[in-house]
């Protein structure tokens, strides 16, 4: 009991603590001395040094069926190093094919702003990494030489930027633990009332990150931003092994922010029904044909089949599929669908947004990029490795502690110009069904979250993994499904985007890629699609529990 | 029907051990759910196939607390409860069951402890020990069904059992309350973290103190109820310099102990860390050595991390897995297997292993434990006898010539069973010189032999100190060579005719292996003491699990008659292009 009660009194304090006015100074008196030296004496010269910092304070907080499972604090700051040798015409972070630069290590520095202790990590660091970039360097060199030159090299490697000054102190998030623990046990417990629900977890988080980013060119940076966020899960097996689950989940700036227990006991219960409901229901058979994906599921689509198509540094690596390369100024949507990456937005109908930032993680300015215009295609996320047309960054160079910075999401918002009621869009989702001549046509409401492959080798293809799916039949019915893989290529999928709602939904998540996991959202009106594919799902065969589940044995 | 009454008697057959639980040591809630649950995997059947013949549930209930500083400033400091469950099903018979098979633990899978309660919550648990036995005894069906498939395709030389029957242990500590000043640890931490600031040249330090508490419960369907204290602390401080030639150099040194007042005053650490520095500030004065081959005397610590790594770490052979054709098992057999009877000490000394002895001429013993982690009472055993292997160190797995456990099961093993590991192992010498004498007698030997100078280590490297990198290339090393994986001598010396000494860098053992033993021509009549923390294996950051052992080894300086050091030739890193930074500039 006793080291709960210091997690309480700790963690409060050292979060309202003010930001440290030293960290920087020490980054920068430190860059000046390696950048000074190194282009004095190294060969080859480096021609751009940045140290950026990202500090972490965090605490959460996960309870079982009315009991404490976890109860964490943590503090930490990590630096990566990114050295620039050559030029920006060609330098080391060159893409070759099949060889990702990866320089970055995410190296613990000292919390405290200690100089000696700064100091002599950030020198060993940039040694390292000053190594291995002459090294890589020298690779390219070579394999340039060996091989004819293709003309996506004609963009340069590294664009030329602003630089910028801001020191914005990350505001301080009032995170009571306790009192959180007190409110997890009450609600966690409410998973007992479903007793073919399996596993079950309820968990609470609370984060400061606060980035630090000094670069060669000037850049001085200290920003951030809380994050406070609600998982619900829960797990069960149906009689013939499939493993199902369920989740819902709450993202807000602040935890003040978060809902009210009132409104994560519906989450609740609504998470537990859908799965013991998701038990009985039948198994879906392969289909082609029509569909509406709820807003948030939309969102997620958008985000998996689009979103990481449109990544600027895709365009220029040649073992890409390259899907979007050559179709700028082309209709690649429906004419009422425009596209829009957003990451100054903090909060979308009163609901805050995950994917929001004030500079990227190489130290760009956020700034809101509209890259489908009435469904033509306008521009790529950019980060400051330039593609050919597209010289400068739109402020999308992000990545997480220890990755090397690529072009990622952040808020994706799809806006229709056009829109029904969400009433009238299930009307002609019945009567595309009739037109198709199909028995059914399906409604996903919920996804939680799909992967795509980009790459050239592999299948142009998406994968959505839904939770909650219904069957709609011709007359309207009404049924849940499960074991429904939504799949497809991407291209075939926009053109049939017939219809959108008039209301978006937002989905708040991580996004996992080569530069790491990093916060975004994805948002969207219900939409109707013409044609699309659902296969079965890989499943477990193993049977549900032998025994029946322990219970007596004192209470909870 | 038949069921039901089963269960009933399983009911009431835990209703009664409960009770016995409460009068030995007062209710508890984390004992008796896993008693209750326990029972319950006797009636667990798929079709018709055979009930589990054993069951075991462990779960340590941990808090931790570290921190690590460098250079005065706090690098990270965490802390946290954890209770980390374990369960094993044994399906099948003790003659054959699902577990010595190389994809024992394939099937089922490994249960997580993200889902433990950390407080009052019976059912809560008891949930979780019933999805993982759920699933531990179909991965069990799966695995004997496989590793019947696949003996018949091989034959086996010897036929073994799978585990050795044992005396149900009941031994019930009072529970531990736990009290740590975690704020005095940090500054302490810190403050000796400073020693380094007065030298520039050790370019990199680090000092992390690491408190681990933990209950370790056990029970099995065989009888076994134990809830024992199980708690480590540590102070580890390292140092790192680069030589003018490019030579990477490296010390380091840990304080460790069972209990919080085994740690050392702080004067004593600080200590540590100065000895640490100027070891450093020595080596990168220090000439590279040379290839040697001749006599070698070990002095000090360093015979005990020898006698750690040549001995302690072959009296536990490990038993092989059954296999599938064309798929060999990675594991290097001990050095000792087979070797039962044979001289493997010089005959005036003797070696004996001792978990229950608790405290060594007043100091405390690192390696004790009243009972091992399949629930066995240790014994202590004389594993040398007048320098004959006498005993072998043993889990309930048996292995070739030897069944029944004596206690040594340290921790949780592959293919389903336990590896076993010495606990305090006392080497002694029945006829010993003065230290100054075995320093005469390597004198003696270097000027009989016409050697320019013979060889004296002070210090080997310690396993859990020595970075990954430095394993691997040790691995690699040895292995090219045949000699058993020694960890690198830090402080070694010329000695010459004349009693003079010249510290070297950069040597490592060349060959050396359990047989070298052998060689061992003198002891002196000191003692070394040294606390050891391991992984089950002698070269520990090879070992990916996240247990640990503790061991103390105690043993007299020794002069070895032949041993070969050589230079290590890998390429070294160049010199950083910029000067480090100034300290306190």
């Amino acid at each position: 009991m006793r080291q709960i009660l210091a997690f309480a009194l700790v963690f409060p304090a050292f979060l309202s603590a003010a930001g440290p006015a030293g960290l920087l100074q020490i980054l920068t008196a430190e860059l000046n001395r390696n950048f000074t030296t190194l282009q004095d004496k190294a060969e080859p010269k480096p021609y751009f040094l940045s140290y950026s910092v990202v500090e972490q304070e965090n605490s959460s907080v996960s309870a079982v069926l009315g009991a404490i499972t976890s109860n964490h604090t943590r503090h930490q700051r990590s630096l990566d190093v990114s050295i620039r040798l050559g030029s920006a015409k060609l330098d080391n972070y060159h893409q070759i094919r099949g060889d990702m630069p990866d320089f970055a290590s995410g190296v613990p520095v000292a919390l405290d702003d200690s100089a000696a202790a700064i100091q002599r990590r950030l020198w060993a660091e940039t040694d390292r990494v000053y190594r291995l970039a002459a090294q890589r360097l020298t690779n390219i060199n070579t394999n340039r030489e060996v091989k004819v030159a293709d003309k996506e090299t004609a963009a340069d490697d590294f664009s030329v930027e602003q630089p910028e000054t801001a020191t914005i102190p990350t505001a301080a998030i009032a995170f009571n633990q306790q009192e959180w623990a007190g409110r997890l046990r009450k609600l966690s417990a409410r998973f007992s009332k479903y007793p073919k629900v399996l596993s079950s977890q309820v968990t609470v988080t609370a984060m400061r990150e606060t980035k630090y980013f000094v670069s060669s060119e000037g850049t001085r940076l200290q920003h951030g931003r809380p994050f406070a966020r609600i998982m619900i899960v829960a797990q069960a097996k149906a009689a013939d092994g499939m493993d199902l689950s369920t989740s819902d989940s709450f993202s807000a700036a602040d935890p003040k922010k978060l809902p009210n227990d009132k409104d994560i006991e519906d989450a609740i219960d609504r998470v537990a029904r859908d799965l013991t409901r998701l038990l009985d229901a039948p198994l879906v058979e392969p289909y082609v044909g029509p569909a509406i994906l709820s807003g948030r599921a939309a969102g997620v689509f958008f985000h998996e089949i689009f979103g990481h198509r449109i990544e600027g540094h895709r365009q220029k690596d040649e073992s890409d599929g390259q899907t979007f390369t050559k179709r700028i100024g082309e209709n690649v949507l429906p004419p009422f669908l425009s596209v829009v990456f957003d990451p100054t937005l903090h909060e979308l109908s009163g609901e805050d947004l995950h994917g929001w930032y004030d500079f990227d993680d190489e130290g760009v300015r956020a700034r809101r990029v509209a890259v489908v215009e009435q469904g033509i295609l306008k521009t790529f996320l950019m980060s400051r490795s330039p593609i050919a047309g597209f010289p400068h960054s739109n402020g999308h160079g992000r990545k997480q502690a220890g990755a090397e910075a690529v072009s990622r999401q952040s808020n994706l918002i799809v806006q229709a110009a056009q829109t029904v009621t969400e009433k009238r869009l299930r009307e002609m989702l019945i009567d595309q069904i009739k037109r198709q001549n199909k028995p059914y046509g399906y409604y996903f409401q919920d996804i939680t979250g799909g992967f795509t492959t980009t790459g050239r080798q592999g299948f142009q293809a998406f994968k959505v993994i839904p939770l909650v799916v219904y069957k709609v039949y011709a007359d309207g019915r009404e049924e849940l499904v499960r074991g429904a893989d939504l799949v497809g290529t991407p291209l075939a999928s926009f053109a049939k985007i017939l219809a959108a709602a008039d209301k978006p939904g937002i989905f708040n998540g991580y996004c996992g890629a080569e530069s790491g996991s990093v916060p975004v959202s994805a948002i969207s009106p219900a939409l109707l699609i013409g044609e699309i594919e659902i296969q079965k799902k890989d499943q477990s065969r193993d049977q549900p529990p032998l025994l029946p589940a322990p219970t007596g044995g004192g209470a909870n | 029907m038949d069921l039901s009454r089963r269960q009933f008697a399983a009911l009431l057959a835990a209703a009664r051990s409960l009770s016995a639980q409460e009068q030995a040591a007062g209710e508890d809630e984390i004992l008796t759910a896993l008693q209750q649950e326990l029972e319950r995997t006797k009636s667990l059947k798929l079709s018709n196939l055979p009930s589990p013949y054993f069951a075991e549930f462990a779960l340590d209930d941990t808090y931790s607390y570290s921190v690590s500083c460098v250079l005065g400033a706090l690098i990270s400091a965490d802390s946290g409860r954890a209770r980390i469950p374990r369960v094993q099903i044994r399906a099948g018979s003790p003659e054959f069951d699902n577990t010595n098979y190389i994809f024992s633990q394939l099937f089922g899978g490994r249960m997580g402890g993200g889902r433990i309660p950390l407080e009052a919550g019976p059912l809560v648990l008891r949930r979780e020990f019933w999805l993982a036995a759920d699933r531990a005894y179909k991965g069990a069906l799966q695995a004997i069904a496989r590793k019947r498939a696949a003996l018949q395709n091989v034959t086996q030389q010897e036929k073994l059992n799978d585990f050795a029957p044992a005396e149900p242990v009941r031994y019930l500590e009072p529970r531990q309350t736990i009290q740590l000043d975690e704020a005095a640890w940090k500054e302490r931490t810190r403050r000796i973290s400073t020693v380094f600031d007065s030298f520039p040249q050790v370019l990199n330090s680090a000092v992390e103190f690491s408190a681990g508490y933990s209950t370790a419960y056990l029970v099995n369907t065989g009888g076994a109820a134990i809830r024992m204290a199980d708690n480590l602390f540590s102070l580890r401080l390292r140092a790192d310099a680069q030589a003018a030639d490019g030579m990477p150099l490296h010390d380091a040194a840990v304080f460790a102990g069972r209990h919080l007042d085994d740690l050392p005053p702080e004067e004593v650490m600080r200590k540590g860390a100065e000895e640490v520095a100027s070891n450093i500030a020595a080596l990168l004065k220090a000439p590279a050595g040379e290839d040697y081959s001749g006599p070698v005397l070990v002095e000090g610590a360093a015979s005990p991390q020898l006698f750690a790594q040549l001995l302690g770490a072959q009296l536990a052979p490990m038993r092989k897995p059954v296999s599938e054709p064309g798929r060999p098992v990675p594991m290097t057999a001990s050095e000792l297997e087979g070797r039962m009877g044979s001289r493997i000490l010089p005959e005036w000394m003797d070696a004996v292993d001792d978990p229950t002895q608790t405290v060594y001429k007043g100091r405390p013993l690192f390696g004790s434990y009243p009972v091992d982690v399949e629930g066995i009472k240790p014994i202590p055993l004389k594993v040398v006898e007048k320098g004959s292997l006498k005993a072998f160190l043993l889990s309930r797995t048996p292995i070739r010539g030897f069944e029944g456990s004596n206690g040594r099961a340290r921790l949780p093993g592959p293919f389903g069973g336990a590896v076993a590991s010495f606990s305090n192992l006392f080497v002694k010498a029945n006829e010993t010189t003065t230290l100054a004498g075995l320093k005469q007698k390597l004198i003696g030997m270097v000027q009989q032999r016409g050697k320019p100078y013979g060889l004296l280590i002070r210090k080997l490297d310690l396993p859990v100190a020595a970075s990954l990198q430095e394993m691997r290339t040790l691995a690699q090393a040895s292995g090219q060579r045949g000699g058993g994986m020694v960890s690198l001598p830090t402080l070694v010396y010329r000695v010459y005719p004349d009693g003079r000494e010249e510290l070297v860098r950069g040597l490592r053992f060349r060959g050396v292996n359990s047989r070298s033993l052998r060689d061992i021509f003198a002891a002196a009549d000191d003692e070394s003491v040294f606390d050891y923390i391991g992984q089950g294996s002698s070269l520990a950051s090879l070992s990916p699990t996240g247990y640990v052992t503790t061991h103390t080894i105690c043993s007299p300086s020794v002069l070895f008659e032949d041993l070969e050091l050589e230079k290590r030739t890998d390429d070294w890193p160049k010199l950083p292009l910029v000067p480090p930074p100034p300290i306190g500039g």
